[in-house]
C-alpha cells in the first residue's frame, strides 16, 4: 500500500510517503520552502515525496491527515465559549483562522492531489504522535507518553502500543485535555523570557541551566497535581485562551516580575540577567518533575520495560534523561522528529498498520529519509565563483577535513539524504572541534549568530562515548537521535570545554557507524589527532533560516558566515577572499 | 515622482512619528524583520539563478540586507536599553510581528528579469523613504549614521539591478520595470483592501460573538463545571471512523 501522510497549518508542515509498510521519504516543507517552521499547506514537500518515489498521486491508497480537523475547531470555540466575555478580543482572529483554510482540509488536499475524498483519512492528533514514536522504534511492546502544546483536545496522552504480526495496536488510554497543557506552560515562559512561542523553547532549555530552580513554589501555583497523578493549570496566571496576543496574565507578571523584552541582552552578570536564568530553571525543574511522576505511574502501571516519547515535549533532553534515571523505564525511544512534523509520518504509520491492518514491519533506525545531496551542484557553483574546489574519494576526504578539524577549522558537512526532524544528525552538520570555549563563542558569534549562552551539542562514535559522557543504561540509544542530556566526564570538561555546557552536560549524539559511516569515519580521524574522537555537531543553517537542504543552499550559507570549509559528497571547497565589489555599471 | 513627492509631503508625519521613542523603537525592529526577511529572499534568489554573475550579485546584496537589519535590530535593542518602552504593550509578551521581505515576492519560479526589475524600484523607494528617514532624526546621531550607511548600499543595489537588468533583457528592461511598479501599486492596493475586509470581518465576528454567543456560553461554562480535572479515559480512539474529521 502507499500511504502519504500530511502534517499541516500549525507549525512544522511537512509530508512523509510509507510504502508498503516502510517509509520511503519524509521531509519538512521549510526545508524546501526555505521558510522556517513553515506552516502552510506542504505541496513542495508532497510533490518531493511522490516525485522521489516515482510515484503520482493517483498511485496513492490513502492520504492522512494528522489530526481530525474538525474535532480541533469544537475545541476553539467552545474555548472562545468558556471564556465568554474576556476571549472577544481572540474570537474574530481564531474564527477567521479556522474557516479561511484549516476546516476544508479535506477540499484542499482532494483538489491539491486529485485524488477522491474517500481516500482521505484522519487520525487523531496524539495518535500521531503516539505512532511516530512507537512505530518507528525498535521496541515491540512499550509504554506510550505524548506531550504537548495540544492537539484537538488532548495535550498529554498514555497508553501502551504492541507490536506483532497481524496484532500490531496503539491503545492511548487516558488524555490530559486542553487548557491544561505542559507545552502551553513552556510555551507562556518562553515567551515571558522574550523568545519566540514555538520556536524557542530550546532557548529555555538551554538558559535553565546557567540559574538555578528558586521559583519552583511560585511555578507550582501556576500548575497543580491532581490526586489521579495528572494535573491542572492556574488559568488566573494564563491569557492563552482569551487573548492571541498575550499568554500570560498580570497576575502571572505580579508573580515572576517584568517580562524580558526580545532583543534585551541576557547578561548573567546583572540580577535581571540571573533571575530570568532561574526563572527558565525553575519551570524547567517543574516540568521534569511532572514528566517523570507521569512516566513513573505509567511504568508501574504497565510493568514495560520500554517507553516510548512522543510530542514537542519530547524534544526537551534534559528531561527525558530524567525520566530515563527515574520513571523505572529501562529503554526510553524519542524519534528524529516528535514534534508536528513528525505526525506526517506517524499518521500514515497508525493508518498502515491500525486502519488497514496491514502486517508490521521494521522501520529502518535512521533520521535520513528527506532529498540527497547533489555534489555536482557544488562544484559547479563554487567553480562558478572562483573558489577553491577539490573533488576527493572518501578516505582522502575524511582525513583532509579531519585536518582541517583538528587545526581549528569549521566545516559544513552536508552527506546523502537529509534527516527529517529538526536536529542536525550528521548529514546537514556543522563541525567543529569541541575542545575550546573560544570555538564556541566564534560559532555562536560568527556562524550561527545567537545568544552567547546557547550551548553547542557532541557526537562521539557509539563505541567511545561512555568514555566521555557519563552514560546511564540505556543512554546511548537516547543519544542515537540526540535526545538525551547527559553529564561529561569531569575529567573531560576542560578538554571538551565548546561542548560542555554551563552546568557540566551535552545533548550528545551517540553515532553509530552503520547511520552515518562517512562521519564515523571522520571522527576516529579526528580522534587519530587530538586524542577525542568527539566532534561539535550544530544544524547547517544560521539564525532564523531553516537547515539546508540542496547543496547550493549550504554554499549560500558557507559564504555569507565564517564556516572556512564546505563538503558535500566527495566535494570540498575552500573559501576564497571576497572579491571586490562589482558593479557592472 | 508621485510616490515620492507624496513621501517629501509626509515629512512633518515622518516626524511625529519618529519623535515618539516606543514608535522609533518599533519602527527600527520592523525594519530589521523586514530587511531581514529580504535578505533571505534575495538568498534564495542567488541559490536559484543559472547565471552565476547573478548569484554573486544577489548575495553580496543579500549580505548587505541581512547586515542592515542586524543594525536596526541592535540599534533598536540599545534604545529600549536607554529608553524602556512606556507600555508592556509594546511587545505584549510575543514576539514582534514579522515583515515579509520583498512584499512576498515568490522567489521560486521567477526569472531573474522580473526579479531584478522588482528589486530595483523596491530599493529605489526604500532609498527615498530612508533619505526622509534620516532627516527627522536629528537628535539621534546613531540612528543617522544607520540610514546613511544603509543609503550608501542602496545606491549600489539600485545601480547593479538596474545594469544587470539591462544586459539580461535589453529590449525589454523598461517594459519590466514599468510592470514592477505597477505590481507595486497593485500589492498595496491589496494589502489595503485585505485590511479593509479584515477590520469588516472583526466587526462582524465581534458583533456575534456578543450577539449569538451568550446563551451558549452560558451552556458551555455549565458543562466544564462538570468536569474534573486531571486525567480523563480516552472511549476509543475513532480507529472505526477514519474518515471522519470529528
Amino acid at each position: 500500500m502507499k500511504i502519504l501522510g500530511i502534517s499541516a497549518h500549525y507549525h512544522d508542515s511537512a509530508a512523509a510517503l510509507v510504502v508498503d509498510g516502510v517509509p520511503v521519504s519524509a521531509v519538512q516543507e521549510e526545508r524546501l520552502s526555505r521558510h522556517k517552521n513553515d506552516a502552510g499547506f506542504p505541496s513542495n514537500a508532497i510533490e518531493w515525496c511522490l516525485t522521489n518515489a516515482g510515484l503520482e498521486a493517483d498511485d496513492l491508497d490513502a492520504v492522512v491527515f494528522y489530526e481530525r480537523s474538525m474535532l480541533k475547531f469544537e475545541r476553539i470555540l467552545t474555548s472562545a465559549l468558556r471564556t465568554f466575555p474576556y476571549s472577544w478580543r481572540s474570537f474574530p482572529h481564531a474564527i477567521k483562522n479556522s474557516l479561511g483554510e484549516k476546516v476544508w482540509v479535506r477540499g484542499i488536499i482532494s483538489s491539491y492531489l486529485g485524488v477522491p475524498r474517500k481516500k482521505i483519512l484522519f487520525t487523531a492528533h496524539h495518535a500521531s504522535h503516539a505512532a511516530a514514536a512507537f512505530l518507528t522504534s525498535p521496541s515491540r511492546r512499550a509504554a506510550i507518553l505524548t506531550a504537548d502544546g495540544v492537539g484537538e483536545w488532548a495535550t498529554v496522552t498514555a497508553g501502551h502500543g504492541t507490536r506483532a504480526p497481524g496484532a500490531t495496536d496503539i491503545t492511548l488510554l487516558r488524555e490530559i485535555r486542553y487548557p491544561h497543557s505542559l507545552g502551553m506552560l513552556y510555551s507562556t515562559f518562553t515567551a515571558y523570557l522574550g523568545f519566540a512561542v514555538n520556536e524557542d523553547e530550546y532557548k529555555v532549555m538551554g538558559l535553565a541551566a546557567y540559574g538555578r530552580p528558586t521559583m519552583v513554589e511560585q511555578v507550582r501555583k501556576l500548575i497543580r497535581r491532581t490526586p489521579d497523578g495528572g494535573f491542572a493549570l492556574a488559568p488566573e496566571y494564563f491569557e492563552y485562551e482569551t487573548t492571541a496576543s498575550r499568554s500570560y496574565s498580570s497576575r502571572f507578571e505580579d508573580l515572576f516580575g517584568s517580562p524580558r523584552t526580545p532583543f534585551e541582552p541576557i547578561d548573567m552578570e546583572t540580577t535581571e540577567g540571573r533571575r530570568f536564568a532561574d526563572c527558565a530553571a525553575s519551570v524547567q525543574r517543574v516540568l521534569e518533575d511532572t514528566l517523570v511522576e507521569m512516566a513513573r505511574a505509567l511504568h508501574d502501571e504497565t510493568g514495560l520495560p520500554d517507553l516510548c516519547l512522543g510530542g514537542g515535549v519530547a524534544l526537551n533532553g534534559v528531561a527525558n534523561a530524567r525520566i530515563l534515571a527515574e520513571s523505572g523505564f529501562q529503554r526510553v525511544f524519542v524519534p528524529p522528529a516528535p514534534g508536528d512534523a513528525g505526525c506526517a509520518l506517524g499518521a500514515a504509520l497508525y493508518a498502515d498498520r491500525i486502519y488497514f491492518k496491514n502486517p508490521d514491519r521494521d522501520i529502518p533506525d535512521h533520521p535520513f529519509w528527506g532529498p540527497a545531496v547533489d555534489a555536482r551542484e557544488l562544484a559547479k557553483a563554487a567553480t562558478e565563483d572562483g573558489q577553491t574546489v577539490q573533488e576527493l574519494d572518501d578516505a582522502r576526504l575524511v582525513e583532509r577535513i579531519a585536518d582541517d578539524l583538528a587545526a581549528g577549522r569549521v566545516v559544513g558537512w552536508m552527506d546523502g539524504a537529509s534527516e527529517f526532524g529538526p536536529r542536525a544528525l550528521g548529514h546537514r552538520s556543522i563541525l567543529a572541534s569541541p575542545q575550546s570555549r573560544e570555538m564556541r563563542d566564534r560559532l555562536n558569534r560568527d556562524i550561527k549568530r545567537r545568544e552567547e549562552f546557547r550551548p553547542f551539542a557532541p557526537v562521539t562514535p557509539l563505541e567511545t562515548a561512555d568514555r566521555y559522557f557519563e552514560l546511564p543504561s540505556g543512554g546511548a540509544r537516547l543519544g542515537r537521535f540526540m535526545s538525551g542530556v547527559f553529564p561529561v566526564r569531569p575529567e573531560y570538561r576542560s578538554a571538551l570545554g565548546a561542548i560542555t555546557h554551563v552546568d557540566g552536560s551535552a545533548r550528545v549524539q551517540t553515532l553509530d557507524q552503520a547511520m552515518a559511516p562517512r562521519l564515523h569515519a571522520l571522527l576516529v580521524a579526528f580522534g587519530k589527532r587530538t586524542g577525542l574522537p568527539v566532534l561539535l555537531n550544530t544544524s547547517f543553517n544560521v539564525a532564523g533560516e531553516p537547515i539546508v537542504n540542496r547543496a547550493l543552499e549550504g554554499y549560500s550559507t558557507f559564504r555569507r558566515c565564517g564556516i572556512d570549509a564546505l563538503v558535500a559528497g566527495g566535494v570540498v571547497v575552500t573559501k576564497a577572499a571576497a572579491p571586490p565589489r562589482e558593479v557592472a555599471s | 515622482m508621485p510616490a515620492a513627492y507624496l513621501d517629501r509631503m509626509m515629512k512633518p508625519l515622518h516626524r511625529w512619528v519618529w519623535a515618539d521613542p516606543d514608535r522609533r523603537v518599533r519602527k527600527l525592529l520592523m525594519f530589521a524583520e523586514v530587511e531581514t526577511d529580504g535578505g533571505r529572499d534575495i538568498v534564495r534568489a542567488a541559490e536559484i539563478t543559472p547565471d552565476p554573475l547573478l548569484r554573486r550579485l544577489y548575495l553580496e546584496h543579500a549580505i548587505d540586507e541581512l547586515r542592515h537589519g542586524d543594525l536596526f535590530r541592535d540599534r533598536g535593542a540599545a534604545l529600549i536599553q536607554t529608553h524602556p518602552a512606556r507600555s508592556g504593550g509594546l511587545f505584549g509578551g510575543t514576539p514582534l510581528p514579522g515583515g515579509h521581505g520583498l512584499d512576498d515576492l515568490a522567489i521560486d519560479g521567477e526569472p531573474d528579469y522580473r526579479l531584478l526589475a522588482f528589486l530595483h524600484v523596491a530599493e529605489k523607494s526604500a532609498a527615498g523613504r530612508f533619505e526622509i528617514y534620516r532627516d527627522v532624526v536629528p537628535d539621534d546621531p546613531s540612528t543617522k549614521e544607520i540610514f546613511e550607511q544603509i543609503l550608501r548600499d542602496e545606491v549600489f543595489h539600485m545601480n547593479y539591478t538596474y545594469t544587470q537588468l539591462v544586459r539580461i533583457a535589453p529590449r525589454t528592461y523598461r517594459r519590466h520595470v514599468w510592470r514592477a511598479r505597477a505590481s507595486r501599486l497593485w500589492n498595496r492596493y491589496l494589502r489595503v483592501a485585505a485590511g479593509i475586509t479584515s477590520v469588516l470581518g472583526a466587526t462582524m465576528l465581534t458583533l456575534m460573538y456578543f450577539v449569538l454567543l451568550p446563551p451558549f456560553a452560558w451552556l458551555a461554562k455549565r458543562a466544564e463545571r462538570r468536569e474534573g480535572a486531571g486525567w480523563r479515559a480516552i472511549s476509543g480512539d475513532r480507529r472505526d471512523a477514519p474518515s471522519s474529521q470529528y
